[in-house]
């Protein structure tokens, strides 16, 4: 209590007032020059995957099937650049959760196949849909092609099996469609005009579904998990696009390669950058006169990237051969959780709005 | 906060400077405290607490229960909650050959039933709702997405909850609800309280040290344990030093969410403050000091109904916020473990009332707001607001404490 007087008359705020950085602008950045186009670009593969889909079924053979995975691994990718952006519309539909929960479970697909009988918006299918479902179906249920194309052509479940992935492909595509009219409509004003410094404000929101999306969708979600961080032991069938087994790396490369580019306000279509994250940060280090932390954030990013790059395509043969690289990986992306979520949040005076559940 | 922490403090700062030659420290009135919960005669412990261990078990099941949609009934629930000598009601068959049962003991405490049957019986036939509406409406709309007024599951992150068609979910509801019911009636208001602990001839016996029948205690030790039971009975809480496994223990009762807010720096110390007060008082009646024994009464209704009240404006906060933020779906579930604290509250004791901290009619005005038309699918950030606020003006600690 003594101690709590004394300090009485040194007490200071020096951000209080001072923080007049420019959050409009940074907002239309982020809608007007990442966010729409990026879903708009995401929207035209979740199109292609849709049509190729339906291709594939009407005419189930080994060079379709080929083709449908190309423009499904095309599409995943693409994908990794709006998993982030759970805010509004995707929040509200739980987007991220319908797309992409991984691992798949393949005997609830195998079920709902078999009784033909399924309803994607119910939340506990969660993990029998979006792209890992598709993983399965297309990369998962035969090791040669012409086994995998015999469940839709001679399986006496044909049907159903080519319905099943009709309705995965239609409910990536409406779903996004969905977020993406959001934007176009009106919810873009409604973000870029909502400049209040509150945890409502779309500053403090996007800014933690930010870090959230970086600490547990790809952090935990495509490296820690399945390298066992949080377990006794790896967990290899964890992995992202574990059917496919050859992509993983390039998902996390490309999702933390979006992460970056978000956080120094790159454009998506070009390389100019706007007001970001970082741009804020050297605008509190204008008036804070402390360490240059965007650049600390940039510098880190570089050295997870590296760290991945260095990783086997395939993360499952990486875990199995060598976890410790995996978890040396793991360490670098953690170390920008440090710097986003304590670092970052408390120079722009953001709260933490999620805690890790207390389990039940 | 700060009332709360002060005895705690206080007292430890004090023993730390007389206990350098033993860890067993004397106060002022030569009264053995041992460090940790361990009392014997003739080199036996007197501690036991079994009943409250089983009752506890009992409770842990049936709340597991209520989410097995596949086999359990209606009837099959009712039956755990209200279980007869032999029946097959749990998997564990110590449980089973057990005559102790849930629902006998469910707001039954001699403070605040005794004369209250009425009441009593009502608050009974709310548990036992909770489990007809589970398995009449949650159950059969397991593949449904819930709606206003509809049964079904809502996705709360990557988890699903299964709600009724206010919104609640009946099983935390029910969980929630017995730690007040339950655990913190018969400990407060029941096994803490004169009326048991002075009863017929306790004193005298206890003064006397003559024992309970064939056992190593006399009977108001015993009723002091089994006070002491109800917080820290869980099998995986081991007696002498409870606070040792302090959020890491299986229990997801009361003992759990203590570990829980004693996490939160604005409460950081209640865990102490609560076992010192119910090792201090086991102490006392010892010694047959049962003014300080009464002192420690006072502290533990407090520490305990701080348990309650904070997690009630907790989770009704995280409702809010999820609501302001436009997620109403992902209210549910922390509104629903809300209501349960809420449901609590009733069963606190403010020492300096000999009464809830907040007035049963009050409680059931807030769960009337809650869940008026369709419930949670309607309730605004202001009621939320309300509620909160009127919980912790009632206790020495704000919203902000509690909702962090």
């Amino acid at each position: 209590m003594v101690a709590f007087s004394c300090s009485e008359d040194e007490s200071t705020a020096p951000d209080e007032d001072t923080d007049a950085f420019d959050r409009k602008a940074m907002l239309i950045n982020w809608a007007d020059n990442i966010i729409i186009p990026a879903y708009t670009a995401f929207d035209d593969k979740a199109e292609m995957l849709l049509v190729e889909t339906q291709s594939f079924t009407a005419d189930p053979t080994v060079s379709n099937l080929e083709n449908l995975r190309s423009v499904w691994m095309a599409a995943y990718l693409e994908f990794q650049n709006v998993s982030m952006f759970e805010i509004g519309k995707a929040e509200m539909l739980n987007y991220r959760n319908r797309i992409n929960v991984y691992p798949t479970n393949a005997s609830e697909i195998e079920s709902l196949i078999a009784s033909g009988n399924y309803d994607f918006s119910l939340p506990s299918t969660v993990d029998a849909q979006g792209f890992p479902a598709m993983d399965y179906l297309l990369n998962g249920l035969a090791s040669s092609n012409d086994e995998t194309v015999a469940f839709y052509t001679t399986n006496t479940n044909a049907q159903n099996y080519k319905d099943y992935l009709n309705a995965l492909a239609e409910t990536i595509s409406t779903l996004t469609k969905t977020v993406l009219n959001d934007w176009k409509g009106d919810y873009r004003d409604t973000f870029v005009n909502n400049t209040s410094s509150s945890a409502s404000g779309a500053v403090d929101k996007l800014a933690n579904d930010y870090v959230f999306y970086y600490e547990k969708a790809l952090r935990a979600g495509k490296v820690g998990i399945p390298a066992g961080v949080f377990s006794n032991d790896p967990l290899p069938e964890k992995v992202e696009a574990f059917y496919k087994k050859n992509i993983s790396k390039q998902l996390a490369l490309k999702a933390l390669q979006a992460t970056q580019n978000f956080f120094e306000g790159k454009k998506f279509n070009g390389s100019a950058k706007g007001e970001s994250f970082k741009s804020y940060l050297e605008y509190l280090n204008t008036i804070k006169n402390g360490e240059n932390l965007g650049n600390l954030i940039s510098a880190q990013f570089e050295t997870a990237k590296t760290s991945l790059k260095g990783l086997n395509d395939n993360f499952v043969l990486q875990i199995e051969t060598d976890n410790p690289k995996m978890l040396a990986a793991y360490n670098e992306l953690q170390r920008n959780v440090i710097l986003l979520k304590v670092d970052m949040l408390q120079a722009m005076d953001i709260n933490v709005d999620y805690v890790d559940s207390d389990g039940d | 906060m700060k009332k709360l922490i002060y005895p705690a403090v206080a007292l430890s700062l004090f023993f730390a400077s007389c206990s350098s030659d033993d860890d067993a420290v004397i106060d002022d009135q030569n009264i053995d405290i041992p460090s940790n919960y361990v009392f014997e005669r003739g080199g036996e412990s007197t501690v036991q607490y079994k009943g409250q261990t089983t009752r506890l078990q009992m409770t842990a099941e049936l709340v597991k229960s209520f989410m097995d949609f596949d086999t359990a009934t209606e009837e099959s629930l009712l039956n755990m909650f209200a279980h007869e000598k032999g029946a097959n009601d749990f998997e564990n068959s110590d449980l089973n050959a057990s005559g102790k049962n849930i629902k006998s003991k469910t707001a039954a405490s001699a403070t605040y039933f005794s004369t209250n049957a009425v009441e009593s019986a009502a608050i009974k036939a709310d548990f036992e709702s909770f489990i007809s509406q589970q398995v009449n409406v949650v159950f059969p709309n397991e593949n449904t997405v819930a709606e206003p007024g509809v049964a079904g599951q809502v996705a709360d992150g990557s988890k699903v909850r299964y709600v009724d068609g206010k919104g609640l979910e009946n099983n935390q509801a029910f969980a929630k609800g017995m730690m007040g019911a339950l655990l913190a009636d018969q400990m407060l208001n029941n096994y803490l309280s004169t009326a048991v602990l002075d009863e017929a001839t306790n004193r005298e016996d206890n003064d006397n040290n003559v024992l309970d029948g064939d056992n190593n205690y006399t009977t108001m030790e015993h009723k002091w344990d089994e006070a002491y039971g109800y917080l820290y009975g869980d099998p995986s809480i081991p007696t002498a030093n409870p606070n040792s496994v302090l959020g890491d223990s299986d229990d997801r009762l009361l003992f759990g969410y203590l570990g829980v807010v004693n996490s939160d720096d604005d409460f950081a110390g209640l865990a102490q403050t609560i076992f010192d007060a119910f090792k201090t008082g086991r102490a006392a009646i010892v010694a047959g000091d049962y003014q300080l024994r009464d002192e420690q009464i006072d502290i533990i209704k407090e520490g305990v109904s701080t348990i309650i009240a904070v997690r009630a404006i907790h989770y009704l906060q995280a409702g809010k916020n999820a609501i302001a933020e436009g997620n109403v779906k992902g209210s549910f579930h922390a509104l629903s473990e809300g209501y349960g604290f809420l449901y609590s509250l009733r069963f606190t004791q403010n020492p300096a009332t000999g009464a809830p901290y907040v007035s049963p009619a009050e409680i059931n005005e807030f769960k009337t707001q809650l869940m008026a038309r369709n419930g949670f699918w309607d309730v605004t950030p202001e009621t939320l607001d309300n509620i909160s606020e009127a919980i912790a003006s009632a206790f020495n600690f704000t919203v902000a404490e509690a909702a962090n």
